[in-house]
Formats: C-alpha cells, structure tokens, sequence
C-alpha cells in the first residue's frame, strides 16, 4: 500500500518536471527565433550611418523605386481586388461544373516558384499570337512597367482568392436569404449585405496582396527584367546595388521594404483585432 | 391563400417528397416535426430561396414557383435572428421599405407603429450585437412586418429564447398574428407552441406532411404510427378489424375492442392515455369498452400519474390524476377495470 503510494508521488514529481522541461525548451526556441528575425532586421538598418542613409533615401534612384514600387503594387492590388473579389464570390456562390478545377487553377500560383510564373508571362505575352495581338494593340508587357503589374497580380491574385473565398464562405447564407425576402436582388445583395459582411476579408486581403506585390522580385523581373531606372522596383534596387557593390543604396532599399512591411504589419494586426465585433 | 401542390425537393440532406398544403389567408398554422423533417426546407422553398425540383406553389392566383424571393412579398424569420450585423436596429426595418414605394412620412409611421408594438422603439440606434436574444428575434419580426408580406414564415422563432422570454413571445406573436391579420407558418418541434399559436397543425416527417388539421384533432386522432409515436401517443395496438353495423370489432390477440372506424383488415389502432378511465368496480356508461386488468406498473410524472393495466397480455396505459390515484389507492398487483369510449379508438 505505502509502496503504492510511493510510486504515484515518484511519476507526479516526474510528469512535473516534464512538464516544466518542456515548457522551458518551447520559450527558449521561441526567444531564440525572435532574436534571429530582429537581429537580421536590425543588422541592416544599422549597417551605415543614419545620414548615410538618408541621404541615399533621398537619391534620385531611390526616390524612383520607391515611387515605381508604390505605383505597381498599388495597380496590381487594386487589379487583384477588381477580379479576386468577384472570382470568389462566383466560387462560393454558384454550382456549375469544374468548379473544382477551376478552385485549383486559382490557387496554383501560391505554390508556383515565382520564377516560373514569370517565365510563363514572359513567353505567353512575348512570344505567341495572344502576345504580339496585344503588343499591337498598344499593351506592352515585357521590360515595361505594366509587365511588373502583370507579374505581381500573376504571383498575388491567390492570396486575394484565398482570403476572400474563406471570408464568403464564413457568412452564413442565412443573412442572404433574408435580404433576398426582402426585396434584393442578387447585385443588391451583394452591395448591401455580403460586401459590407466581408469588410474585414476585403481588407486583409488587400494588405496582404499589397505585401507581397511590393516585394515581389522574381516573376516580375523575368518579365520586366531589371533595368535602373527604368523597372526597377525596390527590391529591384537592392538586388542591382547589391549587385554592383553599393551598400549603402542597398540597405536603404532595403529599410525602405522593412519600414513598409511594419506599417501593414500594424494596419493588419488592426484590422484582425477588430474582426471580432460582428 | 397558399396551396402547395406536389412540391419535391432534394438538398442532399434534406428532401421536399411529394408535399401538399393549402394555407388559407390570415391562419395561423403550426408545422411540428423532429430534426430532419425537412421543415425549413419547405418555408425555404415557398420564400423561393430554393426553387422545386417538381410541383407548384400557388399565392392567391398568382403562380409563384418560379418566382425570386423579392417578388414574392413572403417574410422570413429565422431561428437565429439573421439581423445585418453592419446595421442598427433602425437599418435593420428598413432594409426592405427601399423597395416599396411608401412616402417618408407613412415610412416613419409604420416604423413607429411596429416597433411600439413588439416594444423595440428604445433600440432603434443600437447595433444588433449588443442585443438580448428576445431583442433580437423582435428586432427581425419587425424587419419582415415592415414590407406588409402576405405571409409571414417563422422558422422555429422561440427555440434559441429562454424559458421566460419564449413565453412572452409567444403571447406576442398571438397578439401580433390578431392585429395584422398576416397568415403565419411556424415551424417548431416545441409541443406548447402547438396549442397557444396553432389554428391549425400540420405534422411533418422525411420530408413529407403526414397530417393536417385542428391541433385537438391532430393529437386526439393520430393518423399514422409516426403521428402517434411523435405527439406522444403511447396505446398503439395492431389487429384485425371486422366492420360491423355502425360498431366494428378489432380482434387484438385475443381482445376485442369496439370502434366507429369503418375500416377492414390489417389495422392499427390507438387510444390516448386521457382517454381511459380507471375505476375499482365496472362503471354504469355508454362507453362500450371496459376490461378488467391488473396494474404492473406505475409511473408518477407529475400532474398525472400513468398506469400501466395488463389486460391479459395487452397492456393500456392511463393516465390517472395524482388524486383519484391516491383515492383509489392504485398499487402494482391490484384489479381495476380500464374503461373507454368506441370513438376514442383511433384507427389508422
């Protein structure tokens, strides 16, 4: 009997220390892994001198990327929402044959190599009829600006397909049906119930299309290639000057992405903290 | 007046088979039926959000099958109030008035009609998620009153409501189906809202309606196994009936019981527990069934205390007041005559 007891205090002071093991090993590796990320961060917005740094923000170079990188991501965003939104929407909402497929087909390029996807581009809009027809049209694609938007809305269009098709598919059709009763008809109820409904999906979304649009290198630069002052994008610019031995123009493309990134980061965790009040 | 004709559905799920149902103007009709019975697929149905795979629904003489929800002027009520989250109470009613043609000023007048009426006129400015579940499921009545539908459609409105509330309402869309006159179809498996609400009473199991009528009637006559079984029948017996001049006898293994039913053969029958008298000595009646018994066994539930009488092997359950079963002082073992009408022998 004693001996019994004996053994059950032996395991409870065991599974105690497990337990305390574990959790030790856990924090660790999670302190661990943060000191990586904002080390690595840290280490290249202090690798010159502050007004190194400014000064090189300020360089015509820069001051281009930063307004080419804004007006593309921005264009292909707005691109991603003008066709993720609706795309999404036919998805969930309607029964038709291939829907499947088609579901596939849209989230392919999350799982594509970006630079395969360029690659694609740069020989569907380069080389074959569909191509030539449009660059005759007056639609240049390759080594254009437009040719970096066509890549990031390529690379970005299933994070927005994703994001919107879980949002939809999160309302209960319920509150559709009830509209409908009411006197809506289809586009109306989109405009006055689901819309407003996926408010928080439309913003999530956008943010993070808008992300990684900014950062977007590898397609894009297939098709638009990497020319200074002509595509060059941020990323663009940190690869070029990298490239070229410019440190410090580098860095400074580089800041410029990581101060961007935490501002949607913010905007974000904002916007996912509010999700809540419906 | 609705007139449901043949309608069939399939959702996977849930299936519509072959169901029929006239609904005349301004009644109030209950629809009872267990999980699965394909009672919110039928109001779905006639609101349009689903279109029938065969068969037609009729409003009045309008043909109304093919017909999109928004033309239909059908109010839906959902059990869990499905009020637009982004609006106010306010924008909630209104959501619909857009498409009617009604001036501002009659607009407002009717707003302030409803919402004094349900007692919601102090929620106008608040937001759906900050209100109480009685709140709310007003707050959606109100929303579909506010278009003057011809038909209001309740889909289990009181089964997410506690205790006390779901009283309340319940008198209150009594009140409400009073003074607009709108004719109601209320889906619920709740048994009280039967009684307190129904005109009528329409049972409903895999997908089919299996009775209508009056609710006394509907649970005094259960026309089917299932009905019985459902509406808490408990005396289901199986037989042989012989149909006689005005009495026909039904030969239970041995027993044979007098009913009106004229009907033959193979046949099932029942008999309410409230139905059947339980005395010491045979009792002077009309009644033409009394059989002596011996009580097996006793079950206190309240109110009324059921008893269990062997009549040879064929057991009758009665139920006794809790009073004249301690007068009699009924105990397992002991002789009693069980005594019943030939009406009260429901054949089916």
């Amino acid at each position: 009997m004693r001996k019994d007891a004996g053994g059950a205090g032996a395991s409870v002071a065991q599974g105690r220390f497990t337990d305390i093991a574990f959790k030790t090993v856990n924090l660790l590796l999670c302190g661990l892994v943060a000191l990586l990320l904002l080390g690595a961060l840290v280490s290249i917005v202090t690798r010159t001198t502050p007004q190194a740094l400014w000064d090189s923000i300020r360089s015509d170079e820069i001051q281009f990327a930063i307004r080419l990188s804004l007006l593309t991501s921005v264009s292909s965003t707005l691109l991603c929402l003008i066709v993720g939104v609706p795309a999404a929407y036919a998805l969930t909402h309607y029964k038709f044959r291939g829907r499947g497929i088609l579901n596939i087909i849209f989230e392919l390029p999350l799982a594509l190599p970006p630079v395969v996807a360029g690659m694609a581009l740069l020989i569907l809009f380069g080389t074959t009829g569909f191509g030539k027809a449009l660059s005759d049209a007056g639609l240049q694609f390759v080594f254009t600006k437009q040719g970096i938007i066509l890549a990031q809305f390529f690379v970005t269009i299933p994070f927005m397909y994703r994001i919107m098709k879980t949002t939809f598919q999160s309302i209960n059709p319920r509150y559709e049906h009830v509209a409908r009763t009411l006197g809506c008809s289809d586009l109306e109820v989109f405009r006055r119930v689901t819309l407003p409904m996926a408010r928080n999906g439309l913003i999530a979304g956008s943010v993070i299309a808008w992300c990684r649009a900014l950062g977007e290198f590898g397609a894009a630069m297939m098709v638009a290639g990497a020319t200074r002052m002509k595509t060059e994008t941020l990323p663009v610019a940190l690869y070029l000057n990298m490239t070229s031995g410019d440190l410090v123009l580098a860095v400074s493309a580089a800041t410029m992405l990581i101060v961007i990134a935490f501002v949607a980061l913010l905007v974000f965790e904002k916007v996912a903290g509010s999700a809540r009040i419906f | 007046m609705i007139r449901i004709e043949n309608v069939y559905k399939s959702l996977g799920e849930f299936n519509l088979e072959d169901v029929c149902l006239d609904v005349d103007d301004g009644e109030y009709l209950v629809i009872l039926g267990p999980t699965g019975a394909g009672k919110t697929i039928l109001l779905e149905t006639l609101a349009g959000i689903h279109l029938p795979d065969k068969g037609h629904i009729y409003l009045g003489e309008r043909n109304i099958t093919r017909l999109p929800p928004r033309v239909r002027n059908i109010g839906m009520v959902y059990q869990d109030y499905i009020l637009f989250p982004h609006l106010t109470v306010e924008k909630n009613i209104r959501f619909g008035l857009r498409y009617r043609r009604l001036s501002e000023e009659k607009a407002e007048t009717r707003i302030a009609e409803l919402t004094e009426m349900l007692g919601i006129r102090h929620l106008l400015h608040r937001f759906p998620g900050t209100l109480s579940g009685g709140e709310k499921q007003r707050t959606a009545i109100a929303r579909a009153l506010i278009t003057e539908p011809e038909v209001l459609l309740l889909d289990e409105p009181l089964s997410a409501l506690d205790h006390e509330t779901r009283n309340r309402l319940k008198e209150e869309l009594r009140r409400l189906h009073r003074l607009t006159q709108t004719t109601m179809i209320h889906v619920t498996h709740n048994f009280d809202e039967v009684f307190v609400l129904g005109n009528r009473l329409a049972v409903m199991n895999e997908g089919r309606i299996v009775q209508v009528g009056e609710p006394g009637e509907v649970f005094r006559k259960p026309n089917s196994r299932f009905a019985a079984d459902f509406l808490g029948v408990s005396n289901i017996y199986q037989g042989i009936l012989n149909p006689g001049k005005g009495l026909s006898a039904f030969h239970v293994d041995g027993l044979v019981i007098l009913t009106t039913s004229q009907a033959s053969g193979k046949v099932q029958a029942c008999v309410r527990p409230e139905d059947i008298l339980v005395s010491l000595m045979p009792i002077e009646s009309d009644a033409q069934n009394a059989f002596k018994g011996t009580i097996v066994d006793v079950s206190n539930t309240g109110p009324v205390v059921n008893i269990q009488v062997n009549v040879g092997s064929i057991p009758f359950i009665a139920a006794v007041t809790r009073r004249s079963f301690y007068d009699m002082d009924l105990r397992v073992g002991g002789e009693v005559y069980v005594t019943f009408k030939t009406v009260d022998v429901h054949v089916f």
